[in-house]
């Protein structure tokens, strides 16, 4: 067995790069813990002074105090590091999630999230490659937005510029143009939803089917409801989960355009770009199916997952940057736009399909 | 093209690290050693 043994000059690294993380750690957590404190202050002081006014809640305010601190006085350098652990938060916290649900629950909604996701992924890949060549982007930026918009965003095209040896400025471009789309998708969600009057069941199947980074789906689901917010995360990581095939897939059609290196064992492929927070996820759900946590301990479970989310919710808000968003070219966003569009209204109508015949 | 040293010692994801800590904590809420936690 291998012993690994840490010389001081590793010791020193590994503290001072932990102490790079605290400031923006801090900051993540106060920006958190603010919004917590509005969400609260606002139903207190209402309900205290009878004024009926809508209960906004704390995702939102986290978000959009992360976004007034990034666009104005922006986020100084010593912060950045420990404000990037938004995504450790993230998956963290939807593993923690699998307590909440049985397995047998899991297998149901994602049995029909895996169904939809096949049907949405296979229709969106096909109209983002028709809206590429209508808009005559580089055919490997196309299929960078595709990959982004039809999986798991900013993830999935990290995953894939390597596997189709896409440059540095299309896989900026095509993570600015789903950065961008995010956002919007974030605030539009939710009001689409209540406007629409779908049930939390039917709505997070909606928002983890269509928003496209897993932080803002996390987060456009916990603005509509908890248990909302639930079944996002469960749609997402189904997702999530597929983002290895879809990505050997495009590796396998570039190398044999001669325009991406070959493949070697697919096996080891697909394992690599699998998301073990999925697994994760998947051991939590069995174990709290089998009875190994009490009902207070699951609900302690739950409150962290909770938690984990509080810090993401910051760093969602805190990571984007209006202006640099602003600067891409109109044309990956216009192809990224209309293709998310789309993704909606297809994702919508399956969603209504599968509540009407299935029975979410 | 990675070379022989990345091929040899992979760097442990983020995805393990997270895995990693929310199994801890699960483990340390169910051997009752965290105290129960609220929101």
């Amino acid at each position: 067995m291998a012993t690994i043994v840490l010389t001081p000059a590793r010791q020193e690294n590994l503290v001072s790069r932990i102490a790079a993380l605290v400031p923006g750690l801090l900051l993540l957590i106060a920006v958190g813990f603010a919004g917590k404190f509005i969400e609260q202050f606002i139903a207190t002081y209402t309900k205290a002074h009878q004024i009926t006014f809508p209960n906004i809640e704390y995702v939102l305010w986290a978000i959009v105090i992360g976004l007034v601190i990034a666009n104005t006085v922006g986020i100084p350098r010593v912060f950045q590091a420990g404000v990037a652990t938004y995504e450790f938060w993230l998956k963290a916290g939807i593993v923690l999630l699998g307590s909440r649900f049985l397995l047998g629950d899991v297998l149901h909604l994602g049995g029909i999230s895996l169904m939809l996701v096949a049907i949405a992924i296979t229709l969106s890949l096909t109209f983002m490659h028709i809206l590429g060549r209508v808009f005559r982007l580089k055919p490997k930026l196309t299929s960078l937005l595709a990959v982004g918009s039809s999986i798991c965003g900013v993830s999935a095209i990290i995953a894939a510029k390597p596997s189709i040896d896409a440059d540095d400025e299309d896989a900026s471009y095509a993570i600015a143009a789903i950065l961008a789309l995010g956002a919007i998708s974030l605030f539009t969600f939710p009001l689409i939803g209540h406007s629409l009057h779908l049930g939390d069941k039917a709505y997070g199947l909606w928002a983890g089917l269509a928003v496209d980074n897993t932080a803002e789906a996390t987060a456009a689901g916990a603005l509509y409801s908890n248990a909302a917010g639930q079944v996002t995360v469960l749609a997402k990581t189904t997702r999530n989960a597929l983002i290895g095939f879809i990505v050997l897939g495009y590796a396998l059609y570039w190398s044999s355009r001669g325009q991406a290196h070959a493949v070697g064992n697919k096996a080891a492929f697909l394992w690599n770009k699998f998301p073990k927070f999925v697994l994760g996820f998947l051991l939590i759900s069995l174990l709290a199916t089998l009875g190994f946590f009490a009902k207070p301990q699951l609900a302690s479970l739950a409150n962290l997952s909770r938690w984990a989310f509080l810090l993401t919710f910051a760093g969602v808000g805190l990571r984007t940057n209006l202006r640099v968003l602003v600067k891409q070219g109109w044309r990956p966003f216009a192809v990224g736009a209309i293709g998310e569009v789309f993704i909606a209204l297809l994702t919508l109508g399956l969603v209504y399909g599968a509540d009407r015949y299935l029975h979410l | 093209m990675p070379n022989a040293t990345s091929m040899s010692r992979p760097a442990l994801s983020l995805d393990a690290y997270a895995v990693a800590l929310a199994l801890t904590l699960a483990f340390l809420v169910r051997l009752n050693l965290l105290p129960p936690v609220k929101w």
